[in-house]
């Protein structure tokens, strides 16, 4: 494949990558803080983290440029350390987790609820610390849910394109990922480089969805002494 | 020795008990809401007191005043949960090992291998729990909670998920547990069979209050009121009011009957005088079907049969001279009596020695 192809192909590799890893955790800390949470904010809380999923990108993106725009503060200081976000691969990344993350979080959320109470319990008395029992206990048996919940998130950053194209915008080689590219090759009439780009994604967003009914109802073993 | 005062406020539920436990089999008897489990878990460290104290064998659990708190894995207390909350995606051993994971491997190795003997798990170590039986769980469930060497074991409901045949092998096995055990077991039950066949001690939950906490047979024997008499099997209570006494026994006078039933007293049991407003009351299993007339036999008519495998139930209306219908529950075993049929009249005798006294 000539490099005009592969280009959109590694960018959007790695950034859904990097967007992925960081949205599992950050997902993964939200979906248990409020788990857990019993405030009076919790509802409000889980409408902020779940927003971008029903807002239009444009919002999305639009909401990302008057952040990280020279003009706002957090601009301005990413500015004076010498980092701009605006049209750079890091661009992409932060749309891709912020479209993603909704996702993620909710997903795994429902997945640690659903883990019973007494099975978490029965670790705590058994001398567990907290820490001990979410990675032996809570993780293993949310995970179906946790592991369906990743890999939305990847395909959901995968897809990703209005609020990219307005943070990181189309610069081919640096910021133009696979949907942007096949916008801009309808756009040119290149209807081939659109087909071949589409077929990959639609590759991709399949393969993920084999992969969730795999981990369906498939537990973790964890081994302590055996 | 466990001590154990708690206190805890939740919309439209309080607890509020003391609890004293030296090295004895205790079951917490009471309807489901009562309090009993969050009595366990408030022992455990699993859920926290408004108010109050833990103290078990001289360490300091909790304390509101002071604010300690000890977290549940620094306790030293074993639980079985009601489901028994097995870890789905661990073996037999590894369930067993994850309290004992700081042990040296062998001395681990030998605990997990006594515990497996002990709860006769041996051939399945390495299977998982969904392939076990119900009875198994439980036994894994009790030797996971073993495994730590606790000061004392707390059991909630153990066995609510068992059918009759293996839950009276459990509860046999169980007693036998807590000889080799060196502390005191907790063991809640709605139960009262199970509670009587497991406790040496008893402490009767109503409402997050203990009503009554003693040995079994002084619960059993001796309810302090009504509510106790009735969570314990005294289903048959009748208002009276004490007509005279004798030696050793005291006639009450039930006006609804409008006749007096003889009553054993027991020894250095409560105070009565006569002319006191008392509860009479008798377990239906004492309750005797005779052929002929004499001291405690009351005629009465039946109402409703319900035949068991070795036992009859009846319902009995009391031939009194008033119009209010007043009942009587009686289980009687079959080899004693022929079944009557709904409507027939029988002589029913009040043994006065499985009469209870119960002060108003």
């Amino acid at each position: 494949m000539p490099e005009s192809y592969t280009s959109p192909l590694l960018i959007s590799l790695m950034t859904v990558l990097t967007a992925t890893v960081i949205t599992f955790f950050l997902g993964i800390a939200a979906a248990r803080w409020l788990a857990r949470y019993n405030g009076r904010m919790k509802n409000f809380i889980d409408g902020l983290f779940i927003l971008p999923m029903v807002l239009p990108p444009t919002v999305v993106g639009f909401g990302l440029l008057l952040i990280f725009g020279t003009n706002s503060p957090v601009g301005q200081v990413l500015r004076d350390i010498g980092v701009q976000i605006v049209f750079s691969w890091p661009a992409t990344v932060i749309t891709a987790v912020v479209v993603a993350f909704p996702l993620m979080y909710l997903t795994a959320r429902g997945a640690f609820e659903q883990v019973e109470t007494n099975i978490e319990d029965a670790a705590r008395t058994l001398g567990a610390s907290e820490w001990r029992v979410f990675w032996t206990v809570t993780l293993p048996l949310a995970w179906p849910g946790v592991a369906s919940a990743t890999v939305l998130a990847l395909a959901r950053a995968l897809g990703e394109f209005g609020a990219t194209l307005m943070l990181a915008g189309n610069i081919p080689g640096r910021t133009q990922t696979i949907p942007v590219a096949i916008y801009f090759a309808i756009q040119a009439g290149d209807n081939d480089r659109a087909l071949l780009l589409s077929g990959i994604v639609l590759a991709i967003s399949f393969l993920s969805l084999l992969a969730i009914a795999y981990w369906k109802g498939r537990l973790p073993r964890i081994r302590i002494i055996s | 020795m466990l001590k154990a005062i708690l206190k805890r406020e939740l919309p439209g539920f309080n607890l509020d008990v003391e609890l004293y436990v030296n090295h004895d089999l205790l079951a917490i008897l009471g309807p489901s809401g009562s309090g009993k489990t969050m009595t366990l878990q408030s022992i455990a460290g699993l859920c926290r007191p408004d108010e109050g104290c833990i103290e078990l064998n001289g360490r300091v659990l909790f304390d509101s005043e002071k604010g300690i708190f000890v977290p549940a894995g620094e306790r030293r207390v074993g639980f079985v949960f009601q489901n028994y909350a097995l870890f789905p995606h661990m073996t037999v051993v590894d369930n067993i090992a994850y309290g004992i994971r700081r042990l040296p491997r062998t001395e681990a190795g030998r605990k997990i291998k006594a515990l497996l003997e002990l709860l006769h798990l041996e051939q399945l170590g390495g299977r998982l729990p969904k392939q076990l039986s119900a009875g198994q769980q439980q036994r894994v469930a009790i030797a996971r909670a073993l495994a730590p060497d606790p000061e004392i074991l707390l059991l909630d409901e153990p066995f609510s998920a068992l059918d009759t045949q293996l839950r009276e092998r459990l509860e046999l096995e169980l007693l036998k547990l807590f000889e080799v055990f060196n502390g005191s077991m907790l063991i809640v039950t709605h139960d009262l069979v199970e509670g009587f066949k497991m406790g040496s001690k008893i402490a009767v939950y109503q409402s997050g209050k203990i009503i009554q906490c003693g040995s079994r047979d002084r619960v059993f024997g001796e309810p302090v009121n009504r509510t106790v008499a009735r969570l314990t099997g005294v289903r048959n209570q009748m208002d009276g009011e004490i007509a005279h006494i004798d030696t050793g026994f005291a006639s009450v006078r039930i006006p609804a009957w409008g006749s007096e039933v003889r009553v054993a007293l027991r020894d250095g049991s409560q105070q009565i005088a006569v002319g006191q407003g008392v509860v009479v009351g008798i377990r239906p299993e004492y309750i005797e079907i005779v052929n002929n007339e004499g001291p405690n036999v009351f005629p009465a008519t039946v109402l409703q049969v319900v035949e068991g495998i070795a036992s009859v139930s009846y319902r009995f209306h009391v031939r009194a001279d008033s119009a209010e219908r007043h009942y009587l529950n009686a289980v009687i075993p079959k080899s004693e009596a022929m079944c009557f049929r709904e409507g027939e009249v029988c002589l029913l005798r009040l043994p006065p020695g499985q009469l209870i006294i119960i002060d108003e």
